[in-house]
């Protein structure tokens, strides 16, 4: 008779619990654990190297021939290009600072997924090749060699990293976790390895500026109709300058913001406010993306699709740029713009905002400022007339996504905004918020939805924390300024917090904001009715969908 | 001792020798940050399974608690469980790890046919709760699979309120 397995057995989560050493189990590409593949033509348009169909649930990925060869290449490349690479494989002393504070080592319990030993995947082969113990003694030294079975691994688990950068924090060497992400992603594109959900928004951004591909005149009427939709809530149509040449300012948001809901509601935020403002700004259809998937590929990549902003504001003459609430667009902006496509072009000026007259020394280089800054720097001077009451409805709390706050280092402007607009404001715990916040596990191209399950326990930690606030002070909303966040966050929400909703940061300001002229609001900027309004104002215009 | 009795007694001992059997399921070097960080947010896995070690134990022994009390502490548990990559048979076959550690704990205490008929009974709470946990299950993979379908509608609705915005047989730009 066949001998069933005992209970222990059946539950254990990776049977057998042998001995087998961490770096011997394998992961199992089991559907909704990793991204779909990148299209051969995607990669192909993109001039990608190596580009070929393939299936990560296939044994044979269809790598290219001599594929070591061209990885050792890559990695000697990458070694001899950042020196940072070469410390950050040096230096570890693996004292484990970072083991428990990755979300996904938190959410999937894989030993992989500490920072510490996701890294030690490519520092094995760095050993191996590298470093003079390794050369001689090997797998004693913690080397070891390449087969297509560690491509997978680095495959699996450099899409189980969001490059978010809580380890690097609690790093004493502050090694980044992120950039070592960052470069196997870019060695595995060497033999045509990406992933769909990145590699397409990359090409639509590379022929049409954003990543669905919406062409010029097809963006300019859709920004339209979400004029038409603050006119229905307002009563006041906000102006929409599209490529306005000479303006002061030009505004690049992620294009999220124009697509998906809810980031529609934070995009007419916008447009409301600079409105009121009556500010001299111009919108870009070809700059209308300020995300850039190419840093979730390649520094090149990201290089190329980051180009845009700086010749569009040459070619428009503005002097600033002003970028809307996304998360990654930041932290390629504060970090890397400058060395990539810097300096900014001789019309630009350092940043100075026409209403209050601040000058924002902290982007003298860059000439672009975060919209919370400068929102923030409104209300400071008192320049909005805001009604925080109208979203007395909501106990709000604020998510640091990971970029603006570990990568920008900007903690406290949202905050500031956040609690000028609302009456009710929670924070979460302490070690879940500002530097330490948790991402919401989808960040870095990890948004898409195959892998919904895999983002709902890489965002364990976040949904824990706002159900924690959600539970004890009745918190029912979650403000962010990432559009990937505005993307990525309900889901999370519904999952860990139900009936918690999330809005970006300007959508609560442009419900609060009194307008000149507006009718009285009976409803919200998602048209849904303000509670406590009467019924018997004249009811505001309907608008159709 | 009563049968009452000696789940009040081992309140303690019996939850965490559970949360240590859950534990175990986990590598090997998972199990050690599990068992020794102590922070419900820094080690939200482990105070998920503690809460739940509590919440069962009381429930199956039979203590003055409310379902919707019993179902409040496994959900976030359960709801980890139906996320972390376990066939639904892993997922909540969990909660069966506490028969062995019941048994070895209470069988010198039943004695008595008496005594023997109160822990079957609290054995058969646990087997109901499981099924309820089961149904929890359900409900968050079910979450979860709406999830992708909203998402899959959200990430493009402007597009499609603006496709929607031509009138018939006129001609779509873009």
């Amino acid at each position: 008779m066949a001998k069933l397995p005992t209970p222990q057995e059946l539950i254990a989560s990776r049977p057998p619990l042998s001995g087998e050493s961490w770096l011997d189990v394998k992961p199992e590409f089991a559907p909704g654990s990793f991204c779909y593949p990148a299209k051969k033509e995607t990669m192909e348009l993109l001039h990608m190297p190596n580009p070929h169909e393939w299936d990560p649930t296939a044994d044979d990925w269809g790598l290219p021939e001599n594929w070591e060869q061209v990885l050792c290449d890559a990695f000697a490349d990458r070694l001899e290009k950042h020196r940072s690479l070469k410390l950050f494989m040096d230096i570890c002393v693996r004292c484990g600072a970072c083991a428990d504070k990755c979300h996904f080592f938190l959410g999937t319990n894989d030993p992989k997924n500490m920072p510490v030993l996701r890294a030690e995947l490519l520092r094995s082969l760095y050993r191996r090749d590298h470093t003079m113990l390794g050369k001689i003694l090997g797998k004693a030294a913690g080397a070891r060699g390449w087969d297509t079975s560690v491509v997978k691994e680095l495959f699996y688990y450099a899409y189980q990293c969001t490059e978010c950068r809580r380890c690097s924090l609690f790093c004493p060497y502050g090694i980044d976790t992120a950039e070592i992400t960052m470069i196997v992603r870019e060695l595995l594109h060497e033999v045509g390895l990406g992933t769909h959900w990145i590699m397409d928004p990359v090409k639509n951004c590379s022929f049409t500026g954003n990543h669905l591909g919406i062409q010029p005149h097809s963006f300019v009427e859709i920004v339209e109709m979400l004029a038409d939709d603050c006119e229905t809530v307002t009563g006041i149509r906000p102006k929409t300058p599209f490529n306005k040449k000479n303006a002061e300012i030009l505004f690049i948001t992620p294009s999220g913001d124009v697509f998906a809901d809810p980031g529609i509601y934070t995009f007419m935020g916008y447009l409301l406010l600079f409105h009121e403002l009556d500010l001299d700004y111009t919108l870009s259809t070809y700059a209308s993306e300020g995300g850039n998937f190419g840093s979730f590929t390649s520094f090149n990549m990201a290089k190329k699709l980051n180009a845009k902003m700086y010749a569009e504001a040459e070619r428009l003459n503005v002097k600033w740029i002003l970028g809307g609430e996304c998360g990654h667009m930041w932290r390629v902006i504060n970090q890397y713009m400058d060395t990539y496509n810097g300096p900014a072009p001789a019309n630009m000026i350092p940043p100075v905002s026409p209403i209050t007259g601040t000058a924002f020394a902290n982007a003298a280089s860059t000439k672009m400022v975060h919209i919370a800054e400068f929102t923030a720097d409104l209300i400071h001077h008192n320049k909005l007339n805001l009604d925080p009451s109208r979203n007395d409805h909501i106990i709000t709390t604020f998510h640091d996504s990971c970029n603006p706050a570990r990568g920008l280092g900007m903690l406290d402007e949202p905050r500031y905004v956040l609690k000028a607009v609302c009456n009710n404001f929670v924070e979460m715990p302490e070690n879940t918020i500002r530097e330490q916040t948790f991402c919401c596990g989808a960040g870095s191209g990890l948004n898409t939805e195959e892998i919904m399950e895999l983002r709902m326990r890489a965002g364990m930690p976040r949904g824990n924390a706002l159900r924690y606030v959600q539970q004890k002070f009745g918190v029912n909303h979650m403000a962010c300024v990432c559009a990937i966040d505005r993307a990525t966050l309900p889901p999370l929400a519904n999952y860990w917090a139900p009936g918690v909703t999330v809005s970006g940061l300007h959508e609560l300001v442009a419900n609060a904001l009194v307008m000149e002229g507006e009718q009285k609001r009976t409803m919200d900027l998602r048209q849904e009715d303000l509670p406590g309004i009467e019924e018997d104002e004249p009811a505001a215009q309907e608008g159709g969908e | 001792m009563d049968i009452r009795d000696c789940f009040r007694k081992y309140r303690d001992e019996i939850p965490r020798l559970w949360t240590e059997a859950v534990y175990a399921t986990y590598p090997f070097e998972t199990k050690g940050v599990l068992r020794t960080v102590s922070d419900p947010f820094g080690n939200p896995g482990a105070d998920m399974t503690q809460e739940a070690a509590k919440g069962l134990y009381d429930a199956v022994a039979g203590e003055e608690t409310s379902i919707d009390d019993v179902r409040a502490s496994l959900e976030r548990f359960v709801k980890l469980r139906a996320v972390q990559r376990h066939t639904p048979s892993r997922a909540l076959g969990v909660f069966f790890l506490l028969k062995p550690i019941m048994r070895e704990k209470f069988a010198p205490h039943c004695a008595t046919p008496a005594a023997v008929s109160d822990y079957l009974t609290a054995e058969s709470r646990l087997d109901s709760l499981a099924l309820m946990a089961f149904d929890m299950y359900m409900a968050d993979r079910e979450t979860l699979a709406q999830a992708r379908i909203d998402e899959i509608r959200d990430r493009y609705a402007q597009i499609a309120r603006w496709a929607r915005s031509f009138k018939a047989g006129s001609l779509i730009a873009g």
